[in-house]
């Protein structure tokens, strides 16, 4: 047993980052099922007045899911995991122990702010970089007490070889400081002018420049939020779930340093056939393509990592989740790539096929393995067994199924929309007015929505079991190597 | 319906197919090996929180396909993409072109079927929002195309004036006639200088010449407006009549109509759109 | 060698982002060096006209419509002429959105008018029947921010050189030159609309942020 020798790992920042994430889940995930039964059925619009229109809760789910529940996750993951494959206790550094407390403290009043500022409409319109100059600042601040809290621990580690997991988390960090800054480059109004809202500003770059600015971003943001810290974690979940040593360190090594290289150019796909010039467009076409191999590299590795262990697959579902995790990220790495096509992407732009492989991507990657990661650390971080494992198994089915609705709805409402976008009737005129390409979609958005829901009922089940887990689980002596312990 | 005849539909349809069967069977395939082989391999001798990592090598098809797309995409932006010399707008206007050659000579002389045919479906698609989709206007909020270009409708006119197309005479006064002599206007204009050439009150015709002249100071003895001055009103129940409805805009007392002079509408397709929208009033 | 960078983590930190940092100066820079210009006859957006388009950030319109027509012959014969680099130059920030839930709004000031916005802003289904847009009554009451509206031009002006009170363009001047400005403006737009409560707050002075985005749909062309 290792307990034995194991450190005395701190795990405070670890809780307070996992309670949060657990209630931006919540919120997050609600709004995403309240917006997509809005789109079903529009009376729903006019339950909070200017509040609760579709236009102002969509960025608080995106926001929501991906600043709230996404890092949240993240964070408490590193500050689990960080200290594990570093082989030192945050506990061992009163100025990490400080870091950390701060970073959580400042974090939660940046998110409670972004809330409450983007139901007031206050907005700058980016995608996933609404918010306003102030809480880019606090973001700022944020991001590099992170900053100290990665290459601080990594400066009393003991062990001196980073983990594959440990590669990932640096980039993170070093990505979306790059990428945030770039693009919330602003100028406050009212410091020039000395009239209207202190808060408002407007962008550095216009038109088709601020165009490729924020899409070199935005694509990044989902290399760097949706992607790299989830591989992180199943590097790290995975192996140490099932006991089984990672499959191939050289597979790890080209896929990551693939990853970052191949990323960045492909943000061009977001502006195929706009007006950025043809080159930048076709280079993110290529590499789009090219960046199926570094994807499928760290998935293939972790499936490859579970060979002969059909039995812990069958036994356990937290392996369950991961695995199913893998397979929705080669799903969703692979669908990204093809819709990068340009002839695709002329269908498929603007269309739900595009929400479509978000949620194959956001619900079944790094969804399954947020709650995942999260059942790993409860028993070691609270000495407690899990509370039921037919809870779990009862989630995973009913989640899995709520996803598969939502993208096989999504991509046949996509499809049919790209067709009857371009229909036309024998006279060569457009086929379809606007409003009919609209109508026939209902079915399939009622059919999301109520996937959707199914899949927010599996969350509240996991947020069920992790509170029954932390209050009233069974008292373990000692920490577990592998298998995560559970209750029937 | 064309749909398959469409390129980039066909293409999206193989896209979304390969999607899934790639996926489905990659990922079939280790699943196999879970079940079927065993783990194995030399450790490194690394190890972290109890988790180690073996030496295996690269997996050979993971291996040649990123090799593959690495060279295929060398080789597509140091040659192909070059080489191709591709233009967007280049190809919107090779799309344009063939569909012209395929249309335009198809539909050069349409016939009154055809010309129907196709302004239902303009209509549905550029008017419906405003005049509704089966052309009422939807309660008073643009024209009512079921009542509109009829000879009570030009009693409507009469009684209540018209403006809003920014004629150089400005706008048509209301209550220029009494209702009774209106209707005989409205008789003779429909019978002997509207497009209908012809009407419900043949009796009134010859009261109506005779009150023509309060007519004829704004829109001429022939009534085509004397040269723009005021709307023509020869071509009245006539395609050509919407047509310059389309080119003008109307800002009138129920609300604005906009111009339809952007480009979207080919003059075939006003054509048509007119011949639809005189068919609506019965 | 790279086992050297993962006991480094210095350098490892400066590889990662070396490689991650260049591809953005490779695909990016070049076209801020040939800066998109504006497209002959672009004019900046008007006072009231910023302040609609503030409204539409603020209720994120971005969300279901686009502002992009893309170079095929479907888009072009139901948006009309395809987008242009230049005819953006004075989108701060840019608003093509990534989502057509609802049809693109791009030339949509071409197509519709003022009297139609109304009614369908106040409610989209009793134009458009089966519209899932939802209705934006609350327009019709909040007042629109036309100082802030006004420091955003000021703004631009003052930092970006955007040509406002050159011949042709818009005027902009003092804040209450401006103001004067923008009710001359809204007065047309208010003329053309049927809303009682509109009509009587802009006696009073006051501008709704209903005619501020009318103003700003009209607009785009
Ligand atoms: C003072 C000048 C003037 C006189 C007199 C006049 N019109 Fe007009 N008429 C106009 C103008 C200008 C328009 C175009 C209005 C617009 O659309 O802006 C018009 C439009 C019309 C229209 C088309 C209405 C529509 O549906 O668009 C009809 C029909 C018509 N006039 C008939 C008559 C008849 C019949 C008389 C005589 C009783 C008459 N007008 C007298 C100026 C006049
Ligand atoms: C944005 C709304 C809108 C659209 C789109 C629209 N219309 Fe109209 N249209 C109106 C309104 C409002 C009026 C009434 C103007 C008035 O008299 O006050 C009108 C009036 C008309 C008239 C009567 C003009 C006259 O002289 O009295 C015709 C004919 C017409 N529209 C045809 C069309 C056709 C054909 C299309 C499509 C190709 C179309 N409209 C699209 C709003 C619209
Ligand atoms: C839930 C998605 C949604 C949101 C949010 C939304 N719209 Fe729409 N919009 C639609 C749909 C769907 C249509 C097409 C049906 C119709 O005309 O109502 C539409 C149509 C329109 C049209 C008519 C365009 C045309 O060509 O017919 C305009 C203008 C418009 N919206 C403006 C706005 C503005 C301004 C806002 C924000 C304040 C907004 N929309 C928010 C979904 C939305
Ligand atoms: C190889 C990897 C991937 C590629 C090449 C890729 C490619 C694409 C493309 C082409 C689009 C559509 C752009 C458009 O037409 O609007 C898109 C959208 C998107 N993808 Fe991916 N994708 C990949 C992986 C992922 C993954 C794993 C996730 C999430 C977990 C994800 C999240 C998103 C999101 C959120 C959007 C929407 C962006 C927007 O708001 O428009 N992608 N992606
Ligand atoms: C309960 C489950 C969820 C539901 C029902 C849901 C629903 C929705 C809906 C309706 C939209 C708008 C789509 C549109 O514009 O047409 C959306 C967008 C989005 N959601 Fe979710 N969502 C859920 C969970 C999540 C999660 C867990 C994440 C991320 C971790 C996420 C990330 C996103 C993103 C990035 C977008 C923007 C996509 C784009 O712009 O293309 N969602 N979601
Ligand atoms: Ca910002
Ligand atoms: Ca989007
Ligand atoms: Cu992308």
């Amino acid at each position: 047993m290792q307990a034995k020798d194991a450190l005395n790992y701190d795990y405070s920042v670890a809780k307070c980052f996992t309670y949060a994430t657990i209630l931006f889940g919540i919120i997050g995930m609600l709004i995403g099922v309240v917006i997509a039964y809005q789109m079903a059925f529009p009376e729903l619009n006019y339950l909070a007045g200017e509040y609760g229109t579709y236009s102002r809760l969509r960025p608080l789910h995106t926001s929501g899911v991906i600043f709230g529940f996404l890092l949240s996750g993240i964070f408490a993951s590193w500050y689990y995991i960080g200290q594990r494959v570093l082989k030192v206790s945050m506990a061992e550094s009163k100025f990490l122990m400080v870091i950390g407390k701060l970073h959580f403290w400042i974090y939660m009043i940046v998110i409670l702010t972004a809330v409450v500022t983007l139901f007031m409409g206050v907005s700058t319109s980016k995608e996933y970089a609404e918010l306003e100059w102030p809480l880019d600042i606090a973001v700022v601040v944020l991001w590099v007490l992170w900053g100290f809290s990665i290459f601080g621990l990594i400066g009393i580690r003991r062990e001196k070889t980073l983990y594959i997991s440990m590669w990932y988390f640096i980039a993170t960090f070093l990505g979306v400081a790059m990428l945030y800054l770039f693009n919330n480059m602003e100028v406050p109004t009212y410091f020039v002018s000395g009239v209207g809202k202190w808060y408002h500003s407007v962008s550095m770059y216009a038109g088709t420049n601020d165009a490729m600015v924020q899409w070199w971003y935005g694509h990044n943001a989902v290399a760097f939020v949706f992607t790299v810290p989830i591989i992180a974690m199943i590097y790290y979940f995975l192996p140490k779930e099932s006991g089984q040593p990672v499959f191939s360190y050289k597979l790890s090594l080209l896929s990551f340093w693939g990853l970052m290289f191949v990323y960045l150019w492909a943000g061009g796909h977001h502006l195929l056939y706009s007006t950025v010039p043809d080159w930048v467009q076709t280079m993110g076409s290529i590499f789009s393509v090219i960046l199926i191999l570094p994807s499928w590299g760290s998935a293939i590795n972790m499936l490859l990592t579970m060979k002969g262990e059909w039995g812990q697959l069958k036994a356990n579902p937290l392996i369950k989740f991961m695995v199913l995790a893998s397979t929705f990220y080669m799903l969703s790495t692979l669908e990204g790539p093809i819709q990068a096509i340009k002839s695709v992407n002329a269908l498929a732009h603007f269309t739900d096929w595009i929400p479509g492989h978000v949620h194959d991507g956001t619900l079944g990657w790094v969804g399954f393995m947020l709650m995942a990661a999260l059942f790993h650390m409860a028993p070691r971080m609270y000495k407690k067994e899990l509370y039921s494992k037919k809870l779990m198994e009862a989630q995973f089915w009913l989640q899995t199924t709520g996803i598969v609705m939502y993208f096989t709805s999504m991509w046949i409402a996509g499809i049919t929309q790209g067709m009857m976008w371009r229909a036309t009737d024998q006279f060569g005129n457009l086929a379809y007015s606007f409003i009919d390409t609209v109508t026939v979609l209902i079915p399939y958005y009622s059919l999301r929505a109520t996937g959707g829901l199914f899949y927010l009922v599996g969350f509240f089940m996991f947020s069920y079991n992790m509170y029954k887990t932390i209050s009233a689980g069974k008292a373990i002596s000692s920490e577990p190597q592998n298998a995560s312990p559970m209750s029937a | 319906m064309n749909w398959l005849n469409d390129n980039v539909v066909l293409l999206t349809l193989i896209a979304a197919a390969a999607i899934i069967i790639l996926t489905v069977g990659v990922v079939g395939k280790y699943m196999k090996q879970m079940q079927n082989d065993k783990s194995g391999g030399e450790l490194a001798k690394e190890n972290w929180d109890g988790i180690g990592e073996y030496k295996n090598p690269l997996p050979i098809g993971w291996a040649l396909s990123f090799l593959g797309t690495i060279v295929w995409g060398l080789w597509y932006v140091l040659a192909g993409y070059p080489l191709n010399s591709y233009s967007q707008i280049g190809e919107y206007n090779e799309e344009v072109k063939e569909h012209s050659t395929r249309f335009e000579s198809k539909f050069s002389n349409p016939d009154k079927a055809t010309l129907m045919g196709m302004g239902e479906g303009v209509f549905l698609v550029q008017c419906a929002p405003c005049h509704g989709v089966i052309g009422d206007g939807i309660n008073g909020k643009a024209a009512n195309l079921t009542k509109w270009g009829t000879e009570e409708a030009v009693v409507a006119t009469i009684l209540n004036g018209a403006k809003g197309s920014n004629y150089p005479m400005g706008e048509m006064p209301a209550g220029l006639l009494d209702a009774a002599s209106a209707k005989a206007v409205a008789a003779f204009m429909m019978q002997e200088i509207s497009s209908v050439k012809k009407t419900k009150n043949a009796a009134l015709v010859e009261e109506g010449r005779a009150l023509w002249a309060t007519c004829s100071a704004c829109h001429g003895e022939d009534g085509k407006g004397m040269d723009g001055s005021a709307a023509n009103i020869s071509n009245y129940g006539d395609a050509k009549f919407v047509v310059n409805v389309l080119g003008m805009g109307k800002k009138g007392a129920i609300g604005s109509m906009p111009k339809f002079n952007d480009g979207r509408l080919t003059n075939v397709q006003k054509l048509a759109v007119g011949t639809y929208v005189n068919s609506l009033a019965k | 060698m790279f086992h050297w960078l993962e006991r480094n983590p210095f350098f490892f930190a400066v590889g990662v982002f070396l490689v991650i940092a260049y591809a953005g100066v490779v695909t990016i820079l070049p076209d801020f060096m040939e800066s998109a210009r504006p497209v002959v006859g672009k004019k900046p957006y008007t006072v009231l006209e910023l302040a609609g388009r503030q409204t539409y950030i603020k209720d994120s319109c971005n969300a279901c419509h686009s502002q992009l027509i893309r170079p095929f012959k479907s888009e072009t014969d139901r948006y009309g002429m395809y987008s242009l680099s230049g005819e953006y130059a004075y989108d701060r920030p840019f608003l093509w959105g990534s989502k057509r839930t609802g049809p693109d709004l791009m030339r949509v000031g071409n197509y519709r008018t003022s009297d139609w916005h109304e009614y369908h802003m106040m409610a989209p289904t009793s134009v458009v029947p089966g519209s899932i847009m939802p209705a934006y009554k609350h327009m019709f009451s909040n007042t629109a921010d036309i100082e802030t509206a006004y420091a955003e031009a000021y703004t631009v002006k003052t930092v970006f050189n955007v040509p406002y009170d050159k011949p042709d363009m818009p005027k902009l001047g003092t804040l209450d030159e401006s103001k004067k400005e923008v009710m001359a403006q809204a007065a047309l737009i208010v003329a053309d609309m049927k809303s009682q409560e509109v009509k009587d707050a802009f006696k009073k002075g006051e501008i709704k942020e209903i005619v501020a985005i009318i103003a700003y749909l009209n607009s785009l062309k």
